[in-house]
C-alpha cells in the first residue's frame, strides 16, 4: 500500500484524502447487512472492513454449502428433458 | 440433449432481446432480475456440464469444489468484464485457491519510526495502519485484489460482495427447485425473502420465484 504511505509521509504521489476514504467506506457499509441497520455514524472504518471481511467469508462459506447441496442433489436427482424444461422456465 | 440447448439458446436471446432494458448505472447491477436471469442461465448450464462430464468416481469433495469453481466462473463471466475480480477468476482457474493461500511475511508495523517522530498525527498513523491491515486481509478475500490501492479495492469488494450476494441466491434457489423436483416436497415455501444476506441455513435464503414463462 504505497500510496497510504506517501499520504502520511506528505509526499506527491497520488494522495487519498480522508474524505475520500470515508466515502468509500460508508458505501461499502450500505452493502454491509449488520451496519446498515445501526447508526451510520458512529461505525468506524476498521470496523467496516472487519465487518466486511466477515461478511465476505460468510457468504464464501455459504456458497460452498451450496455448492455441496447441489452436488448431492445433482446426483440423485435424474433429471430428464422435461425436468430441465421445467427448471429453465421457472428461471427465465 | 442438444436440441434442448439450441432452443434454450433460442429462447434465452429471445428473452434478452425482449427484456433488454435501457442502462442502469453500475451501483444497480447484480440486483436487476436481468441480471440474475442471466447468471442462473449460465449457472444452468455450467452445472449440466459438471454432471455429463464428470466421470470421475463419485466422491464428494470433487463434486462440490467442481460445482463451486463453475459458478464462480458463471458469476465471474456474467461481469462482462468489468471488474479486476471478475477477470481474476477466469484468468487462473487452474491455480485455484491453494496457490493464493500460500502466505507470506507481511510487515504489519510499517512506520515506526514516524510514530516516534510526530506525537500530533500519531493517532492518525495507528488508525491508518489498522485499516491498512484489515485492508490487506480484504485484498486477500476478493480474488485478484491484493495489491490494489485502497479505493479501488472497495470498489472491487463492494462489487464483489452484490454478485456473491446475487450468486448465492441463484444457487439457493436452484437448490430449492431441486429438491422439490427429486424429492417431492409439497410446493414452493410461504415466506418468500427478499434479503440481500441471509447467512442462516441456505433453504431459507430463497427468493421470489419469477412466474412460468
Amino acid at each position: 500500500m504505497s500510496s497510504w504511505r506517501s499520504r502520511s509521509q506528505q509526499s506527491n504521489s497520488s494522495r487519498i484524502s480522508d474524505e475520500q476514504i470515508n466515502d468509500l467506506v460508508s458505501k461499502l457499509q450500505m452493502l454491509l447487512p449488520e451496519t446498515r441497520i445501526r447508526n451510520n455514524d458512529r461505525v468506524s472504518s476498521a470496523k467496516v472492513l472487519q465487518e466486511t471481511c466477515n461478511y465476505i467469508k460468510n457468504l464464501h462459506r455459504e456458497v460452498d454449502d451450496l455448492s455441496e447441496r447441489l452436488a448431492e442433489l445433482l446426483e440423485t436427482t435424474d433429471m430428464s428433458s422435461s425436468q430441465a424444461a421445467i427448471i429453465r422456465s421457472l428461471f427465465m | 440433449m442438444e436440441a434442448e440447448s439450441s432452443t434454450s439458446n433460442q429462447q434465452r436471446k429471445r428473452k434478452r432481446s425482449v427484456s433488454d432494458t435501457p442502462d442502469k448505472p453500475a451501483q444497480s447491477t447484480w440486483r436487476t432480475d436481468k441480471e440474475h436471469r442471466l447468471y442462473s442461465s449460465k449457472l444452468l448450464e455450467a452445472l449440466r456440464r459438471v454432471r455429463s462430464g464428470s466421470t470421475l468416481p463419485r466422491t464428494e469433495p470433487p463434486r462440490s469444489r467442481a460445482i463451486r469453481e463453475a459458478a464462480d466462473r458463471a458469476l465471474a463471466i456474467s461481469a462482462r468484464g468489468r471488474s479486476r475480480w471478475s477477470r481474476a477468476i477466469l484468468s487462473s482457474r487452474s491455480i485455484r485457491l491453494k496457490s493464493n493461500r500460500i502466505r507470506f511475511p507481511v510487515p504489519s508495523r510499517p512506520n515506526r519510526t514516524e510514530l516516534v517522530r510526530n506525537q500530533v498525527a500519531d493517532r492518525e498513523k495507528k488508525k491508518s495502519v489498522v485499516l491498512q491491515r484489515k485492508a490487506r486481509v480484504l485484498g486477500r478475500l476478493v480474488p485478484g485484489c491484493k495489491k490494489l490501492s485502497f479505493p479501488i479495492l472497495l470498489e472491487e469488494a463492494s462489487d464483489y460482495i452484490k454478485a456473491l450476494e446475487m450468486q448465492v441466491k441463484a444457487m439457493s434457489a436452484l437448490t430449492e427447485i431441486l429438491s422439490m423436483i427429486g424429492g417431492g416436497t409439497e410446493g414452493v415455501p410461504g415466506p418468500v425473502q427478499e434479503s440481500g444476506a441471509d447467512t442462516s441455513t441456505t433453504s431459507t435464503g430463497i427468493n421470489s420465484l419469477p412466474p412460468p414463462a
